[in-house]
């Protein structure tokens, strides 16, 4: 049940132009990106003596920045991509199919968030060209290359479980994608409170809840069980409210 | 089983609103059964708490003599909501087959092919359901809700908005699919009711204001009776006060005949009576007709806003 619907949910996002634009421009803007990090790194390289080119780390100044710009442009790109999943639904008034069969609130919305990360590899897969290249120029260091992944994949997950919750909300794809956006957004500001000096203890809880040092850890590779649990509970928590959205139809 | 469906005592409340008000009507097995009501009457809430998609508030639904919320209706109802829920982006026969897996349905493929057959859509089946005319699209609603065979099935205002070519062809369709399934059909218009359906059930701001077989209903109706009568124009109508209250209206005057229409309050058939009271009053008659009440009277008077 779960796969019929993932396909037809995969089908349907490409099946509309979005994807493709999304893709196109994710892998545009990752490409620039990636490009003029390397240019900055081998200029830094070169304008220093090279006794001291050691000291400029390749995995900070490239892979690490690059990654962290890849979220950052997840955090746009998929609330676009989720936008839609609950609320044309709810435009369409199509969800009553679900619910004339036994399918259940949770099987949809796993179906969904798997068709949503589907995509979300999909872009990812295109950006493994960048270590290709980074090997074939001659550089071997891919100690964290396996661990970035990883974190832009949970972050990934994160977001799109927020995103699709955002959709159940509304009818209107805008206002779910405006409200996945600020939510996103909402849980990398909380890390801010870390900086809280006057309460130590508020100031930790600030900085677990927010996803920034979790992402930051597993990006350099770091992978603690405090981090997975971070990304299991957050996913957990907005699919479990979505189900509970979903379900007010009961009232 | 006689009753396929009962609604017993069914209300639906919304915050500072009652949707619908203790609703009891019954569906016979085999039976096209209209439910009729204005728009806004709580047609549309009422079918979706038997098909589950809406709890009720208070009240009890058996389908096959077996309450709703214990069973599962999934293989039981195909329903066609008012607005079809459709996926535009995909194809007719991918959406009808993707509906017929949701629905574990064994042989997709011969039963997707034989109800796009039965529809009349297996020439557009691999068109994209967006690009089709409303037509097309509320006979795509309809495949969704038969492609799992369910026994009963619920269409919600079908012909609503269709061009008058696809609401004969979709009547007919109706009327065929009757052979094999209990209907539950709702509208707002009044003719297709009566051209289809077996029984009716007639809903009103919330409430059940008449429910049974269409000879039932009319018979029950205060309409009363009302005979056509035609005397010689040279002749006076005698006094009717036997009858009790009569209401008499002169319709037309033809070249030998004046035709009245008779209102009698009582609903007993008087023909006999009147005729009798008549030739002894010396009147000769030059016709007589009973007139059964239109639905649409019957309708209306029950509708009427008090």
């Amino acid at each position: 049940m779960i796969y019929h619907i993932w396909k037809k949910e995969v089908e349907s996002y490409f099946s509309s132009p979005l994807a493709y634009v999304l893709i196109g421009l994710f892998s545009l803007i990752s490409g620039v990106i990636f490009f003029n990090l390397l240019v900055t790194y081998s200029d830094g390289i070169l304008a220093i003596p090279a006794h001291m080119a050691q000291e400029i780390s390749f995995v900070d100044e490239v892979v690490v920045k690059l990654f962290a710009n890849i979220n950052f442009i997840f955090l746009f790109f998929i609330p676009l991509i989720t936008m839609k999943s609950f609320s044309e639904e709810k435009k369409q008034q199509t969800l009553d199919i679900y619910w004339l069969s036994s399918v259940s609130e949770w099987k949809l919305i796993l179906a969904k968030n798997l068709a949503a990360l589907t995509l979300i590899s999909a872009m990812l897969l295109l950006t493994c060209v960048y270590p290709l290249v980074i090997w074939g120029v001659g550089i071997r260091d891919f100690t964290i290359l396996g661990s970035s992944y990883l974190s832009l994949f949970l972050n990934a997950a994160a977001y799109i479980a927020l995103g699709i919750f955002c959709s159940t909300l509304t009818s209107n794809q805008i206002v779910a994608a405006l409200l996945a956006i600020l939510g996103v957004m909402g849980m990398w500001m909380i890390t801010w409170g870390g900086h809280l000096h006057s309460n130590y203890l508020l100031a930790e809880i600030f900085t677990y809840l927010g996803i920034s040092s979790h992402f930051e850890r597993i990006l350099r590779g770091l992978i603690g069980t405090q981090d997975l649990i971070y990304y299991v509970s957050f996913i957990f928590l907005f699919n479990f409210m979505a189900i509970k959205s979903l379900g007010k139809r009961n009232w | 089983m006689d009753k396929i469906l009962v609604v017993d005592s069914v209300s639906k409340e919304y915050p500072g609103r009652a949707a619908v008000k203790n609703v009891s009507f019954s569906v016979k097995a085999g039976s096209i059964h209209g439910f009729l009501g204005p728009n806004g009457a709580g047609k549309s809430t009422t079918m979706k708490m038997i098909a589950g998609l809406l709890p009720v508030s208070s009240g009890r639904i058996e389908l096959f003599g077996k309450p709703i919320a214990t069973q599962d209706i999934s293989k039981l109802i195909g329903m066609l909501p008012e607005n079809p829920p459709l996926y535009l982006e995909m194809t007719v026969r991918g959406y009808v087959e993707f509906v017929a897996k949701l629905h574990q349905q064994t042989n997709i493929q011969t039963r997707v092919e034989e109800v796009l057959k039965d529809l009349s859509l297996s020439e557009v089946a691999d068109r994209i359901i967006g690009n089709l005319s409303k037509g097309y699209k509320q006979r795509v609603g309809l495949a969704q809700a038969l492609v799992y065979d369910a026994p009963f099935i619920i269409l919600d205002e079908p012909t609503n908005g269709l061009d008058p070519q696809s609401v004969v062809e979709l009547r007919e369709f109706i009327k065929k699919l009757a052979q094999k399934k209990t209907i539950l059909f709702s509208s707002h218009i009044l003719s297709e009711v009566e051209h289809l359906c077996d029984e009716i059930t007639i809903i009103h701001q919330g409430e059940v204001k008449a429910s049974g077989a269409m000879s039932v209903i009319r018979g029950a109706a205060r309409a009363g009776l009302v005979i056509r009568l035609g005397i010689s124009r040279d002749q006076k109508l005698p006094d009717l006060g036997r009858f009790g209250k009569v209401e008499i209206k002169k319709v037309s005057s033809e070249e030998i005949e004046d035709l009245y229409e008779l209102h009698f309050e009582a609903g007993k058939d008087v023909r006999k009576e009147l005729s009798r009271h008549l030739f002894e009053s010396g009147v000769d008659i030059l016709t007589m007709t009973l007139e059964s009440p239109e639905l649409e009277d019957i309708f209306l008077q029950m509708t009427e806003k008090v």
